[in-house]
């Protein structure tokens, strides 16, 4: 093709014989653009970001409403719990100040910790006859309720500021976070039905793992809803430990493993959990490694390789690949057929990593909803 | 306006615990993992709960 006899003036409509209205329908739309083309972004953008914000505010109020419907139809309860329920779903931590981080850990866990005895006494005020299980359920229905509630209000907030300050890039930071937190929100949503079932996670693969090796042991509670049973494989004393099922509950692994090594010496641990995985990276797929292998804030992990550390115990773990919907939804078929795999993955690093003679502690990470032992 | 509706349903799998036979049913309440369940249709053995898991279907 041949550029050089272009004509601009006749492309821009610039030439002698130019139409006026042709150099309008040109330079007004520029004109529009350099003057008004933020705000026409922040309109396109912001009707994106409301339909998103509109998701969550039904997600929200189908979570409320659930709860309070599976209280009234499950409990018997003294009064209408409708009010009590709106005040749970208000409660807020106030993290501790990190400027001086020092010593952080154990206030966070403290924190935590009042947190989670208090949401579950005031569930038990609700029906003082209330049984563990059942309780331990409904804790979660409020926390995924109240996480929930805090999604919405947050996002709100931030799409709110935004237009009132006709502020075209404070709302970019949200546009370019909003698709993972519709992704969580979501799976949270969709984790309700299994919850109130009974049924397990995606997460609770750890605890069904394990769960399954203490069947013939003799359990004994060693911390809060933290259970562990002995039994011995090839010459190794295994210590088998989940969290109590089967209740929704992930149980207190670092407290438990500080009473077992006040009594025991441990040669080596192992950590068995689900972990998420990378875009791209199958669903259900098991890797081997080091570390302690636990989720959560971090304190439950930062006790483990505290103890680890102090005793010089190679921890090792097994995970298992998950999506975030897959991991607090209802288990699915794939990672439910894994865990044959991964048990026998742990007596072969039992025997490849251990001597005959040494004692092993194999923990099940994870929420054990759905699961015993 | 194209995208299916999916549907997820929850199925137990029982394995007995003398000859190994596998049952798969529907999901009903009251199920959890390792619970003993009934006596196996071809044995003198006791049904486990094995697994329990939701298969997703696109309508």
């Amino acid at each position: 093709m041949d550029f050089s006899n272009f004509d601009f003036d006749q492309f821009f409509g610039f030439g002698e014989d130019s139409n006026p209205l042709m150099m309008l329908i040109w330079i007004i739309p520029i004109i529009i653009f350099v003057f008004y083309g933020q705000r026409i972004q922040l309109i396109i953008t912001s009707n994106e970001i409301k339909k998103s914000i509109n998701k969550l505010e039904e997600f929200r109020n189908e979570s409320r409403n659930f709860l309070i419907s599976y209280v009234k139809k499950n409990l018997k309860t003294q009064s209408d719990p409708e009010s009590k329920i709106d005040q749970f779903l208000d409660y807020f931590t106030v993290m501790p100040v990190d400027m001086d981080p020092n010593g952080i850990v154990p206030k966070i866990r403290h924190f935590i910790r009042s947190r989670e005895d208090y949401t579950r006494e005031h569930v038990r005020s609700l029906s003082p006859t209330i049984s563990h299980y059942e309780l331990s359920k409904i804790q979660t229905l409020v926390e995924i309720a109240t996480s929930l509630k805090l999604i919405h209000k947050l996002i709100n907030h931030l799409y709110l500021t935004a237009k009132k300050q006709n502020n075209y890039p404070l709302i970019l930071p949200l546009q370019m976070i909003l698709p993972f937190i519709m992704e969580e929100a979501e799976a949270m949503k969709n984790a309700i039905p299994a919850f109130s079932h009974g049924q397990p996670i995606g997460d609770g693969i750890g605890p069904m793992v394990v769960g399954k090796m203490m069947l013939t042991t003799t359990k004994q509670a060693l911390a809060f809803e933290t259970v562990c049973g002995e039994t011995n494989y090839e010459g190794r004393k295994l210590f088998l430990m989940k969290a109590e099922g089967p209740s929704a509950t992930v149980g207190r692994p670092g407290d438990a493993v500080e009473e077992i090594i006040s009594k025991q010496k441990l040669d080596t641990i192992i950590m068995i959990d689900a972990a998420l995985k990378m875009e791209g990276e199958e669903s259900a797929t098991t890797a081997q490694g080091f570390g302690a292998a636990i989720g959560g804030i971090g304190t439950e992990r930062y006790q483990i390789e505290e103890i680890a550390t102090k005793h010089k115990i190679p921890v090792f773990a097994i995970i298992i690949k998950e999506s975030v919907k897959e991991a607090i939804t209802l288990m699915t078929k794939n990672i439910a057929d894994k865990a044959e795999d991964v048990r026998s993955q742990i007596y072969e690093m039992i025997k490849n990593n251990t001597k005959v003679g040494q004692n092993v502690l194999v923990i099940g990470v994870g929420n054990t909803m759905g699961v015993s032992q | 306006m194209f995208s299916k509706e999916e549907k997820t349903t929850s199925f137990t799998i029982e394995k007995c615990n003398k000859c190994n036979k596998e049952i798969k049913r529907n999901f009903k309440e009251g199920d959890y993992l390792f619970s003993e369940t009934t006596k196996c249709p071809s044995c003198d053995g006791k049904l486990q709960v094995e697994k329990i898991f939701g298969e997703t279907i696109k309508q």
